[in-house]
């Protein structure tokens, strides 16, 4: 009896990292692609995305939690998109006075960040879910999960496509400058999908 | 036969060379819900392309009265996104008025359909390369029929992607988006593009 008790308690500990490893918004669910696929060529524009990202989604998502469950579905959706629209004024703002260069080159992808699947369908069918104090560490994980991933994704990417990080040229005889297309971005993150997916299932076989 | 003219040169832009997800990734999220059934992927081509059309209609006057503005790029999100929601709940509303069996079928994904990144990307991309309305109207109604081009290539594949025969590190997701990389290839040299030797 203790010892179901014990292992209940673990998975439910485990369930937490569902936004960092089992439900991966970049890796295994596909939930926020574009972003990541067409602006995230090198790690500065990377961590501008991530910044944003982070910053539009918590807020959004947080203000959203407040909105009265009575009001007809349809329109709920609406609020939500609206309310983060309006957190994106100041994130703009922000974003561009700590970012300036990589904010003019991610052009577009920013504003659609409002529209992410985070605020459009995760509100409804996870973290409202949930209790409050759940539903923040969860939000707080799915945000992590996502900039985790990026990250990696940026990294790789940047040195495989120019042979170099930032400023610095690491002397790499051979490169793929079309991974800096969008079609070299799903290709790669196709790659990177199946590794994480191959390091999930040899964890699953080890336990 | 210029407003003719017009919107078929938007269109065919919208659909080739700005296709909204093999050239600007837009939309991928969304494709992949739509293809998992085949009437919800009915349901969804119609729902984007309906909402680029009228959102483009809209938001070529929103352009017109706040892009030369220094602070547009702040509070476009806002004007765009008032724009689908308007299209939106008047759209919600007749069909709930006169055609129940519709709303009943389409009001599970009726908002995936509406808010998400091909509608908001295509209303973005609209105002840098429309410049009449019927301009617009020929990029929104190119971009829905964009998506359903690149929605229609992933459904036809979809269940082979999840074979058994596939390994498992790779079936599915990882292998849905190769699969959408070597489209998106195949469509930037169907343009005429060439790398550079």
């Amino acid at each position: 009896m203790a010892k179901s008790q014990s292992k209940k308690k673990i998975k439910i500990d485990m369930s937490i990292f569902d936004g960092i490893y089992q439900k991966n918004p970049v890796f295994t669910s596909g939930l926020v692609i574009a972003p990541a696929v067409a602006a995230a060529i090198t790690v500065k524009n990377a961590v501008a995305l991530i910044f944003a990202f982070s910053l539009i989604s918590f807020f959004a998502v947080i203000i959203s939690s407040f909105v009265p469950r009575d009001i007809v579905y349809a329109v709920r959706i609406i609020l939500y998109t609206f309310i983060a629209a309006l957190v994106y004024v100041p994130v703009a703002l922000f974003t561009k006075y700590v970012f300036p260069s990589e904010f003019s080159a991610l052009g577009i992808f920013i504003p659609l960040l409002v529209v992410n699947s985070f605020i459009t369908s995760k509100t409804e069918l996870r973290f409202f879910r949930k209790t409050k104090k759940d539903m923040l560490v969860d939000v707080i994980m799915h945000i992590l999960g996502f900039d985790l991933s990026v990250l990696i994704f940026s990294f790789l990417r940047e040195i495989f496509c120019f042979g170099a990080l930032g400023d610095r040229i690491l002397g790499i005889p051979v490169t793929f400058p079309i991974l800096a297309l969008p079609f070299g971005g799903f290709i790669f993150l196709g790659l990177l999908s199946a590794l994480f997916r191959k390091i999930q299932l040899i964890v699953r076989r080890n336990n | 036969m210029d407003v003719i003219a017009q919107i078929i040169t938007a269109s065919f832009t919208a659909m080739f060379i700005e296709n909204i997800l093999f050239a600007r990734a837009l939309g991928s999220s969304t494709a992949l819900i739509a293809v998992k059934n085949k009437q919800q992927f009915v349901g969804f081509s119609i729902s984007i392309t309906y909402i680029c059309v009228f959102a483009s209609f809209i938001s070529y006057f929103i352009d017109k009265a706040f892009i030369k503005s220094e602070y547009s790029y702040l509070f476009m999100p806002v004007a765009y996104v008032l724009a689908v929601a308007v299209i939106y709940i008047i759209t919600l509303v007749l069909l709930w008025k006169f055609l129940n069996r519709i709303f009943l079928a389409v009001k599970k994904y009726v908002h995936l359909s509406t808010f998400n990144c091909a509608v908001l990307g295509a209303l973005f991309l609209n105002s840098r390369h429309s410049d009449t309305l019927f301009g617009y109207i020929g990029f929104g109604l190119g971009t829905g029929i964009g998506f359903i081009i690149a929605s229609y290539f992933l459904s036809i594949v979809y269940d082979r992607l999840f074979s058994e025969d596939v390994p498992e590190s790779f079936r599915g997701y990882p292998l849905i988006l190769i699969y959408i990389g070597i489209l998106s290839m195949a469509f930037y040299g169907f343009l005429g593009h060439q790398l550079a030797l």
